[in-house]
């Protein structure tokens, strides 16, 4: 059983686990932060940006200034935003069989493995993780399609240019293999081999594997898989949450008695507490709308905005910010908020059970229904009429490098008013901003990561006792930056198995047992003998057939009374002839009965000699050597087949027959 | 009343002897008792006892009835005590044998009724009622019932033990009580010896007590110190050190044994010892003790130990430096940088790599070093500059930010987040800023103090704590000129977003904690420069708006100081609407707001400006509206605190007619004046209505006005 670490990426996992002749992956996540390195595409013709000085190497030796751009003292890429893929090179992507996903967060990179790779597999998801990663892609798909840009930039990444560019661009790794975004059409290609499953379900892969998705508890549709043989049993946890949110909780009683539980998708910010960030959010969302400023919120238009937006709904009263309008603003706002009502039966007890009143389950929809809470799917058309301030407006992307974003960083980049809080946790908030420094608006950074925290996996681990645990390498020491808080790693005994981007790692753990089926007409031929109390044992003569993984054995076919004909058959028809099987020999020879049944039968002389394994007997008148063993007992005569055979007979007397 | 009761007495003692109506619990018994206990006290019993006879006849049936309830017959002994508690009743009772078949169980006739619990604790508190008088100790000893008490003191119940203690205490203390030295046996000084008729009573009870201490009975051991703990306080000479002289060798095997459960009786018997002259004679070996009960600090139990030595009101010097240091440890331990660690014992470490203890012990460490902070105890040999530094520091590990020089423990893991540690590392560091050594360190302390108040994961009462704290550093670093620094740049920008945190009791303490910063820097122009000129009072006057009314009140509050404070400041009087606004809302408050706490703060802020001198005139206009919206508002306090604005009023108004109290002939037209102004305000009406008010107090406010 073998792991390919395809990314080392802790919450963008992408692996391949080869168990029991299927070649599994496990998600499929895309790393977007390359894109920090592009300069942003800005909805409106920004004079700013278009302004920005061409990157010139000191020597004057590289120009590159068509590609390039300075700001701020740091270096962007003038073209459309790429990102960092999954490794293509370790393993033949032709040669999966299925795709399991298990949020949506993690299936971003699924059109560049399913298409043009040869892949003919399947990909198995939940319907929440389908449609809201649906709605994710077609975001970004839009993101970028809107603003095209009419070159690529490519020759920084000649190795010879990038090792003399600033940093960080000098530093980034793998540039040949980043990419642009995918297209609509490949997104819905890739999309059409989803199969959907429900949490619990069971499906079968070739006979051989049993996958089952359970709920991870941390977004709609989340699961963890349990991907399971007869005798062995992988678990695989990615992104998992213990908190009390919108989404179904966590299922942890199935992931007991795991042979390996591979670990993704821990917290981010181990260090911030999602309630104590959720409160400095609304903190700083309300000080800045009573001090008249704006409030730009970057997120993904699913996930945590429901429970931002729910969190503000309790809190708007009371921070006297009933009259602030909120906007959402993204291509997919619409259907995010609408998606997020009907997949009632993926939502948390509390939720579900609104919908029976019937009541809608998120709060949101009362924000949209009195006038609050307005989405939109641009900057542009019906908003720039309605659009008033001071207001919270939410749109994406995080990385501020496409999106309506943008348009708003530099709309109220400016002022000292407003405020622009981070919630996401997968950029750093200081590269993000880097293009647009020099800022006057405040910044605040409340990362919300309601994935299990260090303490909680610990405590889970405890409880479902796995016997060996796969994490990436970050997860096997403390924080570069906070390298002494020794609470904020993983401490097992045995240490976990830690793995990097190009990793293979052999799971330590060998198959020792298949099933095999008896069909029961055999079973009924079995004449079980019982060699010692509670163990009986019976002989079975049958013909294997394997089949889809599965191993029956079945009755030999009775040969067919042959025919009075004449006429030849062809040998292929014939059955296999079946022998008879000699008898199977059970139990010891004792020394002293039966020297006393060679003395009954006329051998005085024996010699006895004590050996490690047993007894040697010589026999010296006939020149024999009986060695009796514990395993075997051998006669050896040379030359005497009548004596042989004696002899044989009496030990034979000595010994069960089955 | 109590006559119409008496009436009533025999019939209510024939249900009470009736044992087919039992009574349905000793609630009303009690409650007669007590009754009978008041008229005890207010009259002579003579009249109770010759005049009822009814109780002599209900005791006796009660002896010899063969189907007694237990609640009855405790009852009934509890009874008989009360009225044999004085020398008439005890002869009255006496003379027929009552007594002895009342409190010899033998006489009896259902003997089973003793196994009751509440039966022997009535036995025993009977006796302990009637204890009053000589008599009654020697009825006890010539009945041998001493013995029976004496084995009480070990019963199954614990009422029973304990009250069988408090009855053996009393005993011991009767003994040198003036009762027995008015009879024509009274020893000549009963500070040095007892009659000898009373040493072997004495002396049975000590040798029970050096026995109990002796036991390998746990409970028994407890039994034993829980009596010497009474006896110090409670027993004279010489029945005191006569009891701690034979105490001694066992205590002190007890105290060198070390048990962690003896620990808390162990040092309360110390402790009563402590406040006796015993402390002061070598002879008794106090100060011995308790040093030994210290040990050398690496027993679980000595932390505790010294924490409570601490504590010890008259604790010889030498002892609490010795305990301080003990204290301390944990604290430095926890806090020790690497080069330390060969200093700190291996015991302490062990227990601070474990949740529980580490945590018990630095609370001991902290709440100790508030204790001693608070009398602004001298140290001797630490620094106290070191001491806080500790406290910083642990503040520091509880939030997850320290220096990675520390000594890699386990204790920074289990105290990371840890609110028990952070609020009392807090009240001790704010309970630390009465040592002016302190003030160099300052900027460290604000320091933490901030942090706590910025991280989002600090939990309310942590906040509130961090306050208290951040307003004691304050008000003793006022003189420094990097305070107002402080304040403006770093402490301003939090207050403004704790004022809109999503929790009410940390925009609410915020609140409070600006009021408080208000009051302790009123005189400090540049402090009010900064609250007006940096946009808090914007969000003060918005948090009146609060969804919580106690937010709301304490919004009212802390306007009506910054107010107050801006008024001192003319300069900026002149740029600002803020009296304007403040008005506009506390009287829309006034009028509508659904809670009384708002409606009560804004009458207690008028009647705080109206004492000051600065904003009568510019309240007057809103005056008759507040005492009348006061006087008609439906919470009983508003119209109290209504009540005392008036008074102020009256006060202001009446004095400054300056003949008023002098002169009255000659002043009276300034006088009328006066009053009608009063009578323009409604002040009149106010006290009017105030009279016939519903609520008592609003009643008695009213007509002590008038």
């Amino acid at each position: 059983m073998k792991l390919y670490c395809l990314s080392g990426h802790p919450t963008l996992p992408c692996n391949v686990l080869k168990f029991k002749s299927t070649t599994i992956m496990l998600d499929c996540g895309l790393d977007t932060t390359a894109a920090l390195s592009f300069l942003p595409l800005p909805l409106v013709h920004s004079p700013r940006l278009s302004k920005l000085p061409g990157w010139v190497s000191k020597d004057g030796a590289i120009n590159l200034e068509k590609e390039l751009k300075e700001c701020s003292g740091r270096v962007f890429v003038d073209s459309q935003p790429e990102f960092c893929l999954p490794e293509k090179e370790l393993l033949d992507l032709s040669t999966i069989d299925v795709i399991l996903i298990s949020n949506y967060h993690c299936m971003m990179a699924l059109p560049y493995i399913t298409e043009h790779t040869g892949f003919t597999g399947t990909v198995y998801a939940t319907e929440p993780t389908l449609q809201i990663g649906r709605l994710l892609m077609e975001e970004l798909v839009t993101f970028m399609e809107r603003v095209p840009k009419a070159h690529a930039a490519s020759c920084w990444k000649n190795k010879d240019i990038q090792r003399l560019l600033p940093s960080p661009l000098k530093d980034a790794a793998d540039v040949w293999s980043w990419r642009t975004c995918y297209s609509m059409s490949e997104v819905n290609s890739a999309l059409s081999k989803v199969q959907l499953v429900g949490y619990s379900q069971k499906v079968e892969l070739f006979g051989a594997v049993l996958v089952t998705p359970l709920s991870s508890g941390y977004s709609l549709g989340s699961s963890n898989w349990i991907i399971q043989s007869h005798y062995e049993k992988v678990s695989y946890v990615s992104g998992s949450s213990l908190l009390t949110t919108h989404p179904q909780p966590m299922e942890q009683g199935s992931l007991k008695n795991s042979d390996v539980l591979i670990l993704t998708g821990l917290t981010q910010i181990p260090t911030a507490n999602p309630d104590g960030m959720l409160g400095e959010f609304c903190s700083n969302l309300s000080m800045t709308i009573r001090g008249g400023g704006n409030v730009l919120v970057p997120c993904y238009s699913s996930g945590v905005i429901y429970d931002l937006l729910e969190c503000l709904y309790q809190f708007m009263d009371s921070a006297n910010l009933g009259s602030t309008p909120f906007y959402f603003i993204s291509p997919v706002a619409n259907s995010s908020l609408e998606f997020s009502q009907i997949f009632a039966e993926w939502l948390c007890q509390n939720k579900q059970s609104k919908v029976y009143l019937p009541e809608p389950p998120f709060p949101h929809a009362e924000l949209i229904q009195t006038n609050k809470l307005k989405h939109y799917p641009s900057i542009h058309g019906d908003f720039s009429s309605e659009f008033r301030q001071p207001c919270v407006v939410f749109t994406g992307h995080p990385s501020l490098r496409f999106g309506d974003v943008v348009h708003f960083m530099e709309l109220w980049g400016k002022s000292g008013l407003n405020t622009i809080i981070f919630t996401e946790p997968d950029f750093s908030y200081l590269d993000a901003l880097a293009p647009y420094q020099p800022l006057a608006m405040k910044c605040v950074y409340c990362p919300i990561d309601t994935r299990l925290n260090f303490h909680q996996v610990s405590k889970l681990l405890k409880d479902i006792q796995p016997l060996h645990v796969v994490c990436p390498e970050p997860y096997t020491q403390p924080p570069p930056a906070q390298a002494h808080r020794s609470d904020l790693m993983l401490e097992l005994q045995p240490p976990p198995m830690a793995y990097r981007r190009c990793s293979v790692l052999g799971l330590p753990f060998r198959r020792r047992y298949e099933r095999i089926q008896l069909l029961p007409e055999l079973a009924k031929s079995l004449v079980p003998s019982e060699i010692k109390p509670g163990v009986s044992v019976a002989t079975v003569s049958a013909v294997l057939q394997s089949k889809d993984n599965k191993h029956v054995l079945q009755p030999v076919p009775k040969p067919a009374p042959v025919p009075p004909s004449k006429k030849r058959k062809r040998v292929m028809e014939e059955p296999p002839e079946v022998l008879n099987p000699k008898p199977l020999l059970s139990g010891a020879v004792p020394l002293e009965p039966f020297l006393a049944t060679l003395h009954k039968n006329g051998i005085m002389e024996v010699k006895v000699e004590e050996t490690a394994d047993g007894h040697i007997l010589h026999l010296q008148a006939e020149d024999v050597l009986i060695q009796l063993e514990e395993d075997g007992t051998h006669i050896i005569c040379d030359n005497n087949e009548p004596l042989r055979t004696a002899l044989r007979d009496l030990v034979l007397r000595f010994l069960q027959k089955l | 009343m109590d006559s119409d009761c008496l009436s009533l007495l025999p019939a209510v003692c024939l249900v009470l002897a009736d044992p087919k109506q039992s009574p349905p619990d000793d609630t009303s018994l009690e409650k007669l008792l007590d009754w009978f206990k008041e008229m005890h006290s207010q009259s002579n019993e003579q009249v109770l006892l010759q005049h009822q006879p009814c109780f002599k006849e209900f005791i006796s049936s009660v002896c010899t009835s063969k189907t007694t309830d237990p609640a009855i017959l405790s009852f009934t002994l509890k009874l008989t005590g009360l009225l044999a508690c004085t020398k008439q009743g005890f002869h009255l009772l006496e003379v027929g044998g009552l007594l002895v078949c009342v409190f010899e169980r033998e006489a009896w006739f259902v003997c089973d009724l003793w196994e009751d619990a509440s039966v022997r604790s009535g036995w025993l508190q009977g006796l302990l009622n009637m204890l009053k008088h000589r008599q009654a100790l020697d009825f006890i000893c010539g009945n041998g019932l001493l013995k029976v008490i004496l084995q009480l003191q070990n019963d199954g119940s614990l009422f029973v033990a304990c009250l069988a203690n408090q009855l053996l205490v009393h005993i011991l203390n009767f003994l040198t009580s003036s009762n027995m030295t008015n009879g024509s046996d009274a020893v000549e000084s009963r500070e040095s010896s007892l009659s000898p008729d009373w040493v072997s009573v004495s002396s049975e009870i000590m040798n029970g007590v050096v026995e109990a201490l002796s036991s390998d009975d746990h409970p028994r051991v407890l039994q034993g110190l829980r009596l010497l703990s009474s006896v110090p306080s409670q027993c004279g000479e010489p029945i005191r050190s006569t009891l701690w002289k034979d105490v001694l060798v066992p205590l002190e095997v007890l105290i060198n044994r070390g048990s962690e459960s003896l620990t808390q009786p162990l040092m309360t018997v110390l402790q009563a010892a402590v406040r006796t002259p015993l402390l002061g004679q070598s002879e008794y070996k106090v100060e011995e003790l308790l040093e030994a009960m210290l040990g050398s600090g690496n027993k679980n139990e000595s932390f505790q130990c010294a924490a409570l030595t601490i504590k010890l009101e008259k604790c010889p010097e030498g002892l609490k430096r010795k305990a301080i240091d003990i204290v301390l440890l944990p604290l430095q331990c926890v806090s020790a940088q690497s080069q330390d660690t060969e200093k700190m014992n291996l015991a302490l470490k062990e227990q601070l790599s474990q949740k529980a203890s580490c945590i018990s012990h630095l609370m001991q460490s902290l709440s100790s070093l508030e204790e001693l902070a608070y009398t602004k105890y001298q140290f001797e040999g630490i620094s106290i500059h070191s001491v806080t530094s500790s406290v910083v520091l642990l503040l520091r590990i509880c939030s997850g930010h320290y220096p990675s020089s520390l000594i890699q423990n386990n204790a920074s893991t289990h105290l990371i987040g840890c609110c028990k540690v952070q609020r009392c590392g807090l009240d001790t560091l704010g309970a630390l800023s009465v040592y002016e050594e302190n003030m160099n360190i300052r900027k460290d302390i604000f320091g933490v103090l901030l942090d706590y108040l910025k991280s989002p994961d600090s939990h309310a009462t942590v906040l509130k704590k961090t306050y208290q704290a951040t307003v004691s550093w304050i008000a003793v670093c006022s003189p420094f000129p990097d305070l107002l620094q402080f304040i403006s740049h770093d402490l301003f920008p939090v207050l403004k977003k704790r004022m809109c945190d999503l929790r009410w009791e940390v925009r609410d303490s915020t609140l409070e904690f600006i009021t408080q910063l208000t009051v302790a820097l009123n005189g400090n122009s540049g402090f009010i420069e900064a609250l007006h000129t940096s946009g808090m009072v914007s969000i003060l006057l918005s948090s009146l708006a609060d969804s919580e009314g106690y937010v709301r009140a304490s919004a009212v509050a802390v306007v009506g100081e910054a107010v107050d404070s801006f008024l001192h400041h003319t300069v900026l009087v002149s740029k600002s609407n803020l009296l304007e606004e403040a008005l506009k809302q506390m009287m829309t408050i006034l009028s509508q707001d659904t809670e009384g706490f708002p409606r009560r703060a804004v009458v207690k802020a008028f009647t705080s400006w109206l004492k000051g001198s600065h904003l009568v005139t510019a309240v007057h206009p809103f005056l008759s509206s507040v005492l009348s919206l006061g006087c008609n508002d439906f919470d009983w306090e508003v119209k109290m605190h209504t009540l005392e604005l008036a008074e102020v009023l009256m006060e202001k108004t009446l004095t400054c007619c300056p003949y008023a109290v002098q002169n009255f002939g000659s002043s009276e037209k300034e006088l009328m004046q006066a009053l009608s102004k009063l009578k323009e305000f409604g002040l009149f009406d106010l006290l009017f209505n105030s009279l016939f008010d519903c609520d008592r107090p609003v009643c008695a406010k009213g007509r002590w006005e008038f």
